[in-house]
């Protein structure tokens, strides 16, 4: 098959190809991971290896409370996106109805929505909210973490279902029936036979939602209000020569620990996709 | 059913609709809204003259730039972890898009890092002595350059999929089948292949194109005046001052330019080729 595709020296060609793509993606990055650790600032010549980069973030405050806000805000609102992706993904295999298609459009549009659009909507519809609150009770809102959580729930409804969707396509409805037969109510038979079969696909779904929301700006810089999350603060220290070094350290350890939250969500997907493609595939609905 | 679609209808639909409504007056927000409804915003961006549409249409180019750039680099790339490798190509296929799921800030942060005047690029020419100190590049930051050299990063492990899944699953017997009857590598290459893999980089070219033309952070860190792009406009219309209204006319334009298409293209993407 690969001799119809290449001869073995464009195969050599496309190796090569491979290999520099390779080390464009992950230069920039191993480049920032170095400089973290020079004495100096962010450019040549290297003065010196330091950890004093590491420990004056560990010690900063305000960064740490940036961080801790994403992450409550990434908590809150992949739960949430999990919870309906699951709701989401069961009509979409499970049921027909009049407007499926259109109800599927629409769970699957926030996709190609720009970010800056949904952004400004949100904070167009919230702001409005907020005078009609506040001209009738003299109360109102304003924005923070909530809508961050709003916003962030939308854009990562999408992952969520498409993540759930296979596992459950693949789950025989039989078992369910099964359970039917045995007498559980359409509760236990969801708490102990469904959500169980489900659980991989909700884990890798949450990983990607949590990842997705911890580390997003565009729509958090429209409506984080003055509790900046750590994109947002990342991006208002940029203007800070002096605090560069401190940035690109906490930086290379975020890109770390989310490159490894991915490949974990992805290695959870991929066995599990496998095991139940070879369980409980093929009998009359997968 | 009803819980995600209430959602999406609160705090997606609903939100449109309103920034439709203030495009044209219908809503009031601050004390300079008349209440007025009238299409003079959309009139007056719509009637040529307008700084905002020239902008759109440099930002349409500079897209279609990216695009075309990043689809030309991550076909080789689907080509050979589908056709060419033999074992762990689902391995190889996550190194490449790895980085995609990593923060976007970071990745562009690691380019102005680089590319600035005193950055890790000039820096080391100053100290190789390839260039002197007092001449660094200039061009490499804050250029339309900057803007598209980054996008392109920043884009091609994601696209690198649609176009791999779409050649992963021709059927290999059609190689074979043009093989036998007598077409060089490059023949069915042209012939077959490419054809069959066209829906593929449709797909991909989309996946760039849509989201980069209302792109506003990347220029904002590395465009400077000249990497100044339509998303760009949008943003400041609306976190400085209240010219709210001409900033919802342009967002509202941009929505009807991806749903125009959507519509067109709609079709060569499958949502399903994202998690694939």
């Amino acid at each position: 098959m690969i001799e119809a595709a290449a001869s073995r020296g464009a195969l050599g060609l496309l190796r090569l190809f491979f290999i520099a793509l390779v080390l464009f993606l992950y230069l920039p990055i191993a480049i920032l991971a170095i400089f973290s650790f020079n004495a100096g600032d962010v450019s040549f010549p290297l003065e010196g290896f330091t950890t004093q980069w590491y420990e004056r973030f560990l010690t900063n405050p305000t960064l740490f409370n940036a961080l801790r806000r994403s992450a409550m805000v990434a908590l809150f609102s992949s739960t949430i996106a999990v919870t309906l992706g699951v709701l989401a993904a069961f009509v979409l295999v499970r049921r027909n109805f009049v407007g499926k298609p259109a109800a599927s459009a629409l769970f699957f549009s926030p996709l190609v929505v720009p970010y800056v659009v949904f952004g400004v909507s949100l904070l167009v519809l919230f702001t409005a909210f907020d005078k009609i609150l506040a001209e009738s009770t003299g109360y109102f809102i304003g924005l923070g973490l909530h809508s961050v959580v709003i916003g962030h729930v939308v854009v990562s409804l999408p992952y969520t279902i498409l993540t759930i969707m296979p596992l459950l396509e693949r789950l025989s409805i039989s078992l369910e029936e099964a359970a039917q037969d045995l007498g559980a109510s359409p509760w236990q038979q969801f708490r102990r036979v469904t959500l169980p079969l489900l659980a991989p696909a909700l884990i890798s779904s949450f990983l990607i939602a949590f990842t997705l929301s911890f580390d997003e700006f565009a729509i958090a810089s429209f409506l984080s209000g003055t509790q900046a999350t750590w994109p947002v603060y990342l991006f208002a220290q940029l203007r800070v020569p002096s605090q560069l070094p401190q940035l690109v350290a906490v930086s290379s350890v975020i890109f770390f620990a989310s490159l490894l939250l991915v490949l974990t969500a992805e290695v959870v997907r991929r066995i599990t996709a496998k095991r139940y493609g070879e369980a409980f595939a093929s009998r009359g609905l997968a | 059913m009803s819980g995600p679609l209430l959602w999406l209808i609160l705090f997606f639909v609903a939100p449109v609709l309103f920034v439709a409504a203030y495009s044209v007056g219908a809503v009031g927000i601050f004390p300079s809204d008349t209440g007025v409804v009238s299409l003079d915003a959309w009139r007056h961006f719509l009637g040529g003259g307008s700084v905002y549409m020239s902008l759109f249409w440099k930002s349409i180019r500079m897209s279609l730039t990216v695009s075309i750039a990043v689809v030309l680099l991550a076909y080789p790339i689907g080509y050979f972890l589908a056709l060419g490798v033999r074992k762990r190509k689902y391995v190889l296929l996550l190194l490449i898009i790895a980085p995609f799921l990593t923060s976007y800030l970071l990745r562009v942060l690691a380019w102005k890092v680089i590319l600035g005047d005193a950055g890790v690029l000039n820096s080391f020419l100053s100290w190789s002595h390839v260039r002197s100190p007092d001449e660094p590049i200039t061009w490499l930051l804050y250029s339309q350059f900057a803007v598209m050299l980054v996008l392109a990063y920043v884009w091609v492990p994601f696209v690198a999929l649609p176009i791999f899944v779409s050649l992963d699953n021709l059927d290999r017997s059609y190689l074979e089948a043009a093989g036998d009857l007598g077409a060089g590598r490059w023949r069915t290459f042209v012939r077959v292949t490419l054809p069959l893999s066209l829906p593929g980089v449709v797909a991909a070219f989309l996946f760039v194109f849509i989201p980069t033309i209302g792109e506003f952070v990347t220029p904002l860190l590395v465009g400077g005046t000249s990497g100044y792009m339509y998303g760009n406009a949008i943003q400041d219309l609306f976190t400085r001052g209240t010219a709210w209204q001409t900033g919802s006319v342009l967002a509202l334009f941009l929505l009807g330019v991806v749903a125009v298409l959507m519509a067109l293209f709609g079709r060569f993407i499958q949502a399903r080729s994202v998690t694939a």
